[in-house]
């Protein structure tokens, strides 16, 4: 190798100018205690004071030796500059040398901002793009049901009125009698009980209303009572023989009791299926006799109720369970909703229905239900099952209104119950001693109830998780059970459903198993 | 004073930098500026019933720590802060990874994981029950710069185990 001859003097003055513009280099010689010996250049350019400088240049070599040579590239100065830093040994002591790099930061943070900042929105975006599919198909689903819904909700208004002028029509016709017979006889609490029946009647529709606007999913939950079958009669006689009477049609109700105990029953859907039958026969009967057999036998209550009406051909059969099917039975203005709900009613109760008609002769339904008493006793929440007692439950919301009305529930429910305020001493307190229920509010000032949620989780918290949230979207509640909330319950509470939440959040603890808390979204 | 050096390592936009502007000088910024080369802080800690020690906390550009120039800014540190991201699940790979490539040259160190980002974490993929698993090896902490919840727990539990 040839030795490289000496660049000409003037060149070398001109690079070092050039370099030690651009560089502002600084050297800091240090005895081998950091005793600072000499000092060339600016240390303000990097923020280097005399009294804090040298501690900063001390900490970058914490855990370092001091006797070989090292590089430190973009370091970062508190004045936000930043240099590359040499430590260069000169035995007994060492230099410390910074060129700047700020030009070459700047150019490379560009770059990598780019970079970064299309890997990071690329992320975002991806999630965004699968979250619009779900959403578009989501609506495409919703878009299909709305269609159905809105051809229903169309056809509902249209029968409303029709639904409730018969009801309405005896109510004003006992209200005309009621004023005749006050000054006269002046059976006038008779005449008061037919109005108080005709109102139930007119509830028993608008629980009808309320049944349908459930939707099939939507199955509430029953609720089993014993039924007075012989005060179910008379009041079934009394809501119906006028109305038969008034068009000429007998009417009788007759009952058969062989059991020894009352059937156990949700009351109100009971009542609902044998007013919607009886309701449908006086409609269509304009002649003969309609009869209404209650027989309450072998643990099975059977229903039968026949009409001498138009009755029903054999092609309608299946559509007068349809809401709001047309020309089911011929010459009607529209079935309305009474067949469709006492279907699905029957259905929720495992029961069985059956029709049996002949056009022009009558029609018959015959209903069996099974006793409910058993079926429900899960289901039913508050008054069948009652809660174990002493179990604790951990109740956390910012409300304190709310905070006491779930502590008031819970201890009306047999709970042992905690309250906190927020997040931070949820986990405290769930950490301190872990409660088998936690019931906490989302939406909480600070760390959200959600975050609570995965902490306890992640520290291997096992007991029930419940979240209470005022947002009912499905994302929010996808959200809280990634978080590990084993139920999800939204605000306004309804109470029979959070019996029934609280009910399943125990039976679940029971079987050791939190099928939530695993899942992935 | 005892003075320890502690890196914070994981992928870049995690918030590493976010963190120790929380714990150093209470602040945050939403805007992401990527980090070039390295900066250094440094805190006091003070530890129950102990000497205070102080902290210099190396914040490392993303990736920096897995190239060659990365191992020298390990060089010397006696804690490692794992930063990964709640909501993006491969950020959590990505903490892990540097780990166990830091392990190599830092046998001794001592080691917490931070999962940020907590304030979003209706949008995390990094599920409960892996960390719950992950607990079994490391410390683990759930954190928010942005919020400041659990920031000062990570850095207090690694200065409780640096040596006296
Ligand atoms: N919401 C939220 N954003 C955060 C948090 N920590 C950091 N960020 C944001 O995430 C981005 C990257 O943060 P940065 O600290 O620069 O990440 P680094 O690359 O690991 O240093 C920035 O826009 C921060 O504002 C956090 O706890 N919550
Ligand atoms: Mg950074």
């Amino acid at each position: 190798m040839t030795p490289m001859p000496a660049l000409p003097s003037a060149v070398e003055d001109y690079l070092r100018d050039t370099l030690m513009r651009r560089a502002h280099p600084l050297l800091l010689s240090f005895g081998d205690d950091w005793q600072l010996r000499e000092l060339h250049g600016d240390p303000a350019v990097y923020g280097l004071d005399a009294e804090h400088g040298l501690r900063e240049l001390q900490d970058l070599f914490i855990g370092l030796p001091l006797d070989g040579h090292q590089d430190l590239p973009f370091v970062e100065f508190s004045n936000g500059r930043s240099a590359h830093v040499h430590l260069i040994a000169d035995a007994p002591g060492f230099h410390v040398l910074l060129l700047d790099a700020e030009e070459e930061r700047e150019r490379q943070r560009a770059q990598q901002q780019l970079g970064h900042d299309a890997v990071l929105t690329g992320h975002e975006q991806s999630k965004a793009i699968g979250r619009l599919t779900e959403i578009r198909n989501e609506l495409e689903r919703q878009r299909a049901s709305l269609e159905e819904a809105n051809a229903l909700k169309n056809a509902l208004i249209a029968t409303l009125s029709h639904e409730f002028r018969t009801p309405l029509t005896s109510i004003f016709g006992y209200l005309h009698l009621l004023e005749r017979r006050l000054d006269g006889s002046g059976n006038a609490a008779q005449a008061l009980q037919a109005v108080r029946r005709n109102a139930t009647y007119l509830f028993t529709l608008a629980e009808n209303l309320l049944e349908y606007g459930r939707g099939e999913s939507g199955a509430a939950l029953l609720n089993p009572v014993e039924v007075d079958l012989t005060l179910l009669a008379r009041d079934l006689d009394a809501m119906f023989r006028p109305l038969a009477e008034d068009k000429g049609v007998a009417f009788r109700v007759d009952l058969l009791v062989e059991e020894t105990a009352p059937p156990v029953f949700d009351e109100v859907r009971l009542r609902q299926i044998v007013v919607n039958l009886l309701s449908n026969a006086v409609r269509y009967t304009t002649k003969g006799e309609i009869a209404c057999d209650l027989v309450w036998r072998d643990g099975r209550l059977s229903i039968d109720v026949a009409d001498s009406g138009i009755g029903i051909s054999a092609e309608f059969r299946d559509s007068v369970f349809k809401p709001f099917n047309r020309g089911g039975q011929s010459g009607s203005k529209g079935a309305g909703l009474g067949l469709s709900i006492v279907r699905r009613l029957i259905e929720q109760m495992r029961g069985e229905l059956r029709l049996e008609s002949e056009l022009g002769r009558g029609t018959r339904f015959r209903v069996e239900l099974p006793p409910l008493a058993r079926a429900a006793a899960k289901s039913a929440a508050s008054h069948a099952a009652p809660f174990p007692r002493g179990v604790q439950a951990l109740v956390v919301d910012d409300d304190p209104d709310i905070a006491q009305l779930l502590e008031v529930l819970l201890i009306d429910l047999g709970f042992e119950v905690r309250v906190a305020e927020n997040a931070s001493q949820a986990i405290a307190e769930a950490t301190r001693q872990p409660p088998d229920v936690l019931l906490i509010d989302v939406e909480l000032p600070g760390l959200s109830g959600n975050a609570a949620v995965f902490q306890l989780r992640s520290h291997g918290y096992r007991g029930r998780i419940v979240t209470l949230s005022a947002t009912s979207t499905g994302d929010a509640r996808d959200a809280s059970l990634r978080a590990g909330a084993d139920h999800y319950l939204t605000k306004p509470l309804n109470l029979d459903q959070f019996v029934g939440v609280m009910q399943r959040a125990l039976q679940g603890e029971a079987s050791g198993q939190n099928p939530d808390a695993d899942r992935r979204g | 004073m005892r003075t320890h050096k502690l890196c914070m390592l994981g992928d870049f936009g995690v918030g590493k930098t976010s963190l120790v502007a929380r714990f150093v000088r209470s602040t945050f910024s939403a805007k992401y500026l990527t980090t070039v080369g390295v900066k250094v802080d440094s805190k006091e800690v003070a530890l129950p019933g102990r000497e205070p020690l102080k902290l210099v906390v190396w914040d490392i550009a993303g990736r920096g720590a897995l190239d060659g120039v990365g191992e020298n800014y390990l060089r010397g540190a006696s804690a490692l802060l794992l930063v990964a991201d709640g909501t993006r699940e491969a950020s959590l790979a990505s903490a892990l990874n540097l780990l166990m490539q830091s392990r190599r040259s830092l046998p001794n160190a001592v080691v917490a994981l931070a999962v940020n980002k907590l304030d979003l974490v209706d949008r995390w993929e990094v599920a409960p029950a892996t960390l719950a698993e992950l607990r079994n090896t490391l410390p683990v902490f759930e954190t928010s710069a942005l919020s400041g919840d659990g920031v000062e727990a990570a850095f207090a539990d690694l200065a409780a185990r640096l040596a006296p």
